[in-house]
């Protein structure tokens, strides 16, 4: 792992001592090729997981994130450059530092062996992205988005340290590896219940579950470009792989514990669908979609089927990228017309005919059209939750027929109709710009070729 | 504060002794304690007052209170808050179609409004007009006025009264305007107004009061025309839109800041196009009567009074920063007029006088409404040469349906984009004031 770790650090000084012309495209270039040696975890040879060191691993669940991640830096470095012009030298590569540090913790999130590792790397993930929020976001709300985020997650998280430690005397031992072979079954007795909760207050808010999700839309809108495309991407799904590693450990108590947080996701999806239906600002309908697809990993991990957990792995991967792809379509708008209403800008296929068919295609893959990945992990999830119980095929019936009329409405909505007059002399789109959005759609497009790699270690 | 706390003993401040604000016969040692004399109860409540605005759902946010100040960003800016100006705002509420998906600021640089037209207006409202646009319009802000209670209506706040008098407007045209008259009263039939046409018999007949000489055909408007009082008409509107959520900002505007793009039209012509980033600024049943010769007067009230005026001819146009009244230009320009046309006028007395603004549009004195050409996010409603008034709800209408759906939708206002000033096609009223 450290080959992955060691190439991401050091793009931080490749960063500090270019010249001043060439820092993004030296980062852009060197974290692309470090993605690309990402892929070598694919390789995975047998049930056991690629155990590179004591403090690191990787198994079939982690893969697909962590390429994931190593994917997005790349995709940040080319959205980030537009509005970022303005700035002098030494911010450009501030920020830049912020998202390379971000990204070095993520991986060893990913992949962290031992638990409290990965709880030290998982908070620590938060102050890159406080800093990239409040610093470089563009409105006055921002401040309070900051205090939102930092404070649900850590508030969060916090029982979560203790239940570890509590975990480590007992067990006497947090390496993941180990734990899931000594796992005791847990009786329903309060402390134990209370241990449940500790556990999983932390990931249900970083998913975030439908109650406990006011930071999210607050976080996503008003955070920069490249800061909306790594919460929506990757940060989100921390909570899923989180909750993932340690449901292992949870047996049986989850299936009594985990009815609430159900029914909470179950109702949740629906109503934040809805709630995208009304919205008026486009990053902000995107934050609630984002929302509406977590709460069905969430109801996937809690019911702990084999089916659900391929469901849950594949709509992660799956809604990273789309989630990504759909924020920076947004950010291309933003960048020409200052707004993000989307009443003030209609009918851009007239001007942008080949951003239109990115905006179609990221609508299409946000509506889970078959046979996209989309669509495999929302179906998985349904058939397992309908076999959990039969009547939720209702509420996930309406969730779907509901994310199609919100996905359709915000493609009709920015590129059809009658085009607004001031719109008229918008700067057609750059080609880093198509660049960026064949870099989102040409992976999901081939995973639905070959599905079986995100479908995570129960396939 | 300060002098108020000596209030209750009767000794003033300035006086040889000091009284402290004791609140009883307890021992000293307890008021000065470590939070000063006395004062516990205000101090525990200002404490609680701060904690529970720093809670979630207080108003409190660690950057200063800027709101006093206009925001820094908002999707529409209006300048200028006259009727015309509110309409727009209150359009683009009422069109929008969800509740608070366009930001719209209102920037106005003179909240007592004592030089802006609209409350310096006479208030008319007619529809003998020559185009049918203009016709149009005035039917829809006549059916506005009409159930303004139902447009304007604010939560727990009284209704509306416009003081409407429909009593109508009369134009009299000498023989070389009969037939220019008689083809207008046409078309503002076509339209659906209700006009009737009157010889100066029919004149006598129904106005006693009126000279009828050098009279050759009059049209009398019977319905929907009349005045009303335009500054409840300006505060019903600044109530309402205030209440669906538009910000008002006191200034003026005095320059934009904007960027141009060089851009090509399709046949090759190079031009330049700019976007605005920000925005730095008149006995019972008598009519409204107007004379051929300009002069126009309407009854003002039930005590006798009239409202009359005239505009002057372009030789005479006084200058604008003044409005100070010229009253020669009464008793030698309008008098003889109105004493001419009413013989009981020439033993009128001028009680008041005021002098207000026209939005003149010097090329046909029609109104500019629709989007600039060359600068891409800026709109006009402008230049309604002396009936913006009575245009002002049909006329924001319009202007927020372009706005909100690209084109006008209800009521067709082509012939009056900006476009007619370079293509020379002029949308000219023929006959009227």
């Amino acid at each position: 792992m450290l080959k992955f770790i060691i190439p991401t650090i050091m793009l931080m000084p490749l960063t500090w001592l270019s010249k001043n012309n060439l820092i993004w495209i030296n980062s852009t270039a060197h974290s692309l090729l470090i993605s690309f040696s990402s892929l070598l975890l694919l390789n995975q040879l047998n049930d056991n997981s690629l155990n590179y060191s004591l403090m690191f691993f990787s198994d079939p669940l982690s893969t697909p994130l962590l390429i994931l991640t190593m994917w997005l830096l790349p995709l940040m470095l080319m959205a980030s450059q537009s509005h970022l012009i303005k700035e002098p030298p030494v911010r450009k590569k501030l920020y830049i530092t912020m998202l390379i540090t971000l990204q070095a913790l993520l991986i060893m999130t990913f992949t962290a062996t031992e638990l409290i590792l990965f709880y030290i790397m998982f908070e620590a993930t938060l102050i890159p992205t406080l800093i990239i929020i409040t610093r470089w976001g563009n409105q006055t709300e921002r401040l309070n988005a900051g205090l939102y985020f930092l404070f649900y997650t850590l508030v969060g998280s916090l029982p979560l340290l203790v239940a570890l430690v509590y975990l480590q005397n007992t067990t006497g031992s947090l390496n993941f590896l180990l734990l899931q072979h000594w796992a005791q079954p847990l009786s329903t007795s309060w402390s134990n219940i209370f241990m449940w909760l500790a556990c999983m207050m932390a990931f249900l808010v970083k998913m975030p579950l439908y109650g406990l999700h006011l930071w999210l839309p607050k976080a996503h809108v008003e955070a920069p470009i490249a800061g909306s495309m790594v919460l929506a991407a990757v940060l989100l799904k921390l909570g899923g792989y989180g909750m993932l590693r340690i449901t292992s450990m949870l047996n049986p108590l989850t299936e009594h514990m985990a009815y609430p947080f159900l029914m909470l996701s179950l109702w949740g999806m629906i109503m934040t669908s809805s709630i995208c239906l009304r919205q008026t600002d486009l990053k902000s309908l995107i934050a609630y979609s984002s929302v509406s697809h977590m709460a069905l990993v969430i109801a996937a991990i809690l019911i702990q089927t084999p089916w659900s957990y391929m469901g849950a792995t594949a709509l992660m991967i799956a809604h990273g990228l789309t989630s990504s792809m759909l924020f920076c379509l947004a950010n291309s708008n933003y960048e020409r017309i200052h707004s993000r209403t989307m009443i003030l800008a209609r009918g851009l296929q007239v001007f942008l005919p080949l951003m239109a068919t990115w905006w179609l295609l990221a609508s299409l893959t946000n509506l889970a059209l078959p046979p996209t990945i989309n669509l495999i992990g929302e179906l998985l999830v349904v058939m397992s939750v309908f076999s959990w119980s039969n009547p939720t095929i209702l509420l996930m019936g309406t969730n779907i027929v509901i994310t199609a009329l919100y996905s359709l409405y915000m493609l009709i909505m920015t590129q059809r109709g009658k085009h607004t007059h001031h719109i008229n002399n918008i700067t057609p789109s750059f080609t880093r710009e198509h660049a960026l959005m064949a870099l989102h759609i040409i992976p999901l497009l081939l995973l639905s070729l070959n599905p079986k790699i995100i479908l995570g270690p129960l396939y | 504060e300060g002098s108020g706390g000596c209030r209750g003993s009767g000794v003033s401040p300035v006086s040889s002794h000091v009284t402290f604000r004791t609140r009883g016969p307890g021992p000293r040692w307890e008021d000065s304690g470590s939070l000063g004399a006395g004062d516990w109860d205000g101090k525990v409540s200002e404490i609680k007052k701060k904690i529970q605005s720093i809670l979630p759902g207080g108003a409190w946010s660690p950057l200063c209170d800027t709101s006093h100040l206009p925001p820094e960003h908002s999707d529409v800016v209006i300048v200028g808050g006259g009727v015309v100006g509110l309409s727009v705002a209150y359009w683009l509420k009422r069109l929008e179609k969800q509740r608070g998906a366009i930001r719209v600021l209102v920037v106005e640089r003179d909240h007592t409004y004592s030089q802006a037209s609209t409350v310096l207006s006479v208030g008319g409202i007619r529809q003998q007009f020559s185009l049918p646009e203009n016709i149009q319009l005035s039917l829809f802000s006549v059916e506005f006025l009409r159930n303004i209670n139902e447009y304007l209506a604010v939560v727990d706040d009284p209704p509306l009264d416009l003081q409407f008098n429909p009593s109508g407007y009369l134009f009299l045209a000498s023989e070389e305007g009969a037939t220019i008259m008689e083809n207008n009263v046409k078309v503002q039939r076509q339209e659906g107004a209700k006009v009737c046409l009157m010889s100066p018999e029919q004149l006598r007949k129904k106005f006693p009061w009126i000279n009828t000489e050098g009279v050759a055909l009059a049209s009398y408007g019977l319905e929907n025309e009349g005045w009303f009082d335009p500054w409840c008409l300006l505060q019903g509107l600044r109530r309402k839109v205030q209440s669906m959520g538009v910000l008002f900002c006191h200034g003026e505007v005095t320059r934009f800041v904007s960027s141009s793009n060089h851009m090509e039209t399709a046949s090759g012509e190079k031009v330049t196009l700019k976007r605005i980033h920000e925005v730095h600024g008149p006995g019972l049943e008598a009519p409204l009567v107007a004379d051929p010769s300009g002069a126009y007067f309407r009854r003002e009230g039930l005590g006798n009074n009239y409202l009359g005026g005239c505009s002057p001819s372009e030789e005479e146009e006084p200058d604008p920063e003044n409005l100070e009244v010229d009253h020669d230009f009464f008793q030698e320009k309008v008098w003889p007029h109105l004493a001419r046309r009413v013989p009981a006028f020439e033993a009128l007395k001028v009680r008041r006088a005021w002098a207000g603004y026209y939005d003149y549009n010097t090329f046909d004195q029609n109104g500019v409404v629709g989007p600039h050409p060359l600068v891409v996010n800026m709109y006009f409603a402008t230049g309604f040469s002396g009936h913006g008034l009575q245009q002002a709800p049909a006329v924001g209408r319009a202007v927020a349906e372009v706005m909100l759906e690209g084109r006008f939708q209800t009521i067709n206002l082509s012939p009056f984009l900006f476009s007619r000033f370079y293509l020379g096609e002029k949308a000219q009223e023929r006959c009227i004031i």
